[in-house]
């Protein structure tokens, strides 16, 4: 049903080459790059998560294209920020190549059907709540699962549903759903990627795998869960040494890595979830060395990939403010939010 | 009281009894309430670092939440949280204290708190899951001391106020109609002895 992924070897030091230029995307790249100067700076974000109180930190972004009213409540925020959110992705997918926007406009389509696909077999109303930014719309998603008409969806989400109903009715565990999604969504990552010979957005894929993988690891053995067969295909780290990682200790994880890339990103997050019993550092050590590959992106003058990395960062920078205007609104202490962003 | 005492013999004897027996009614009332008083004292003994605890737990959980949804993109927080896996059923048992009927919780969980996948979803929403988890249990446990508690202190308040009637109301009333009633037979008995002189006089004259 599908192909096998070969275990990729590193062979680079901390993070793989970003490809070659592609003089198509000359004007594109001129744009986000104009585009990329004007987003947050780590300062402002700081500033922001050291603010005095949630009116002090709205009113740090009011300069800038956040601007927000001062008395908005979450929800109104929540709106704001997934207005901008979709307005981002509208104009990056309309400086890409038509099949590397359908790459990335599928992950709401994934979403969605996640979405759909837990309604329908869990025999709850379908609802019109779904996201308008996939290839898919989102009004035909109602209709197609409610036929169960899985095959006018596009291939790669209806392998993807085929797939997670199996799952599903192995054990009527509604976390296999998720489990096959996620994976069918890599799978369909990575081969797109082959398919179109991008090794941009190939070694970005990888990443994000291996980035997801060692979360997902550390999650497990963190709830102790006896789940072993959860992790993604197609990243540099095997998933045998994952499954090792969750046998041993705290103290004993970071040294297998060592020899990896990603060993400084998981030696501050595992230490740090010894210590205080979260993820936050790990989530943020994991950003940022996906930030630190999408940063490499600046020694090309014009190609895909400081597209996509302004599309990425860029939606980081949504979720950041998200997160820290929320953290202000709720009280929370600034330690936490500077943990997370730093 | 004593405007509808009879001040007979019968009358006597029976409020004799009467007193005996509230005497006997204020002694076990007042044994039960010191009972009550002292089962209550150790519930809220309880309660105060459980309440602690909970809050504790709770605010943690919310602290955690709050992290975890700021994170996560909202269409996954949607997905994630919507159809839940852990099942939960209460069983209500009554047990008694003192004669008071007061409730025992018990908790049967089954299914994991965790119902999502982890590609998309955030370290801390396990967190807070398992923190939630954590403080329901404590919840329980809360609210079924804190019923206890107060059942109990509505028995004790009541108690209270009949070892009071008895003590300060109707002994004290009980006590005082037999000593009216036996003044009253023994100003009759005196009046008899004096009438029965005058006669024995008059005879001998």
């Amino acid at each position: 049903m599908f192909e096998m992924i070969e275990q990729p070897v590193v062979n680079f030091h901390l993070y793989p080459s970003v490809g070659e230029e592609d003089w198509r995307y000359c004007f594109a790249t001129a744009e986000v790059r104009t585009l990329g100067a004007g987003m947050l700076s780590k300062t402002e974000l700081l500033n922001m998560a050291n603010a005095v109180d949630f009116a002090d930190a709205v009113d740090l972004l009011s300069s800038g294209e956040y601007a927000l009213p001062a008395r908005a409540d979450l929800a109104e925020i929540e709106n704001i920020l997934l207005v901008k959110r979709s307005e981002v992705r509208k104009l990056a997918c309309g400086l890409m190549d038509e099949s590397i926007a359908e790459l990335f406009e599928a992950r709401d389509d994934f979403a969605n059907m996640r979405l759909a696909l837990r309604r329908t077999l869990t025999d709850k109303e379908l609802g019109l709540d779904y996201s308008g930014d996939g290839n898919v719309a989102a009004e035909r998603f109602e209709d197609i699962f409610a036929r169960e008409d899985y095959y006018s969806l596009p291939f790669y989400l209806a392998e993807a549903v085929e797939e997670a109903v199996l799952g599903y009715y192995q054990n009527k565990d509604i976390r296999q759903i998720d489990y096959a999604i996620d994976s069918a969504h890599a799978r369909h990552n990575i081969a797109t990627a082959q398919r179109l010979e991008n090794h941009f957005l190939l070694e970005l894929f990888r990443m994000q795998i291996d980035l997801t993988n060692i979360r997902t690891m550390l999650r497990l053995k963190f709830t102790e869960s006896q789940l072993r067969d959860v992790f993604l295909a197609g990243g540099y780290i095997d998933p045998r040494r994952l499954k090792h990682c969750i046998e041993i200790d705290y103290e004993a994880i970071a040294p297998l890595f060592i020899a990896s890339p990603y060993y400084p990103a998981i030696e501050q997050g595992v230490s740090y979830l010894a210590a205080e019993k979260s993820f936050l550092k790990l989530e943020s050590c994991c950003w940022e060395h996906l930030e630190g590959f999408l940063d490499s992106t600046d020694q090309i003058s014009a190609g895909i990939q400081p597209v996509i990395a302004y599309l990425l960062k860029k939606e980081n920078e949504i979720r950041t403010v998200r997160l820290i205007l929320t953290a202000k609104k709720n009280f929370l202490d600034t330690k936490l939010i500077l943990d997370r962003i730093s | 009281m004593l405007a509808n005492v009879n001040a007979t013999r019968m009358e006597l004897l029976g409020l004799r009894k009467r007193v005996v027996l509230a005497t006997r009614g204020h002694h076990l009332l007042s044994e039960k309430r010191d009972e009550i008083s002292r089962q209550l004292i150790g519930i809220a003994r309880k309660i105060k670092p459980l309440r602690k605890k909970v809050e504790a737990e709770l605010l943690e959980t919310s602290r955690r939440f709050m992290m975890a949804r700021a994170s996560m993109e909202p269409e996954d927080i949607k997905s994630s949280l919507e159809i839940p896996i852990r099942k939960f059923s209460l069983l209500v048992k009554f047990s008694r204290i003192m004669s008071v009927e007061v409730p025992e919780l018990l908790q049967k969980a089954s299914g994991e708190i965790i119902c999502y996948g982890f590609s998309n979803t955030s370290g801390e929403m396990d967190v807070a899951l398992m923190a939630l988890d954590r403080a329901f249990e404590s919840l329980i446990e809360l609210a079924e001391k804190e019923k206890q508690a107060r059942l109990l202190a509505v028995e004790l308040q009541m108690t209270r106020r009949r070892v009071n009637v008895l003590e300060h109301v109707l002994i004290p009333d009980l006590k005082s109609a037999i000593r009216f009633i036996f003044d009253k037979l023994a100003e009759a008995e005196r009046d008899n002895t004096s009438r029965l002189m005058k006669i024995a006089d008059i005879i001998r004259a």
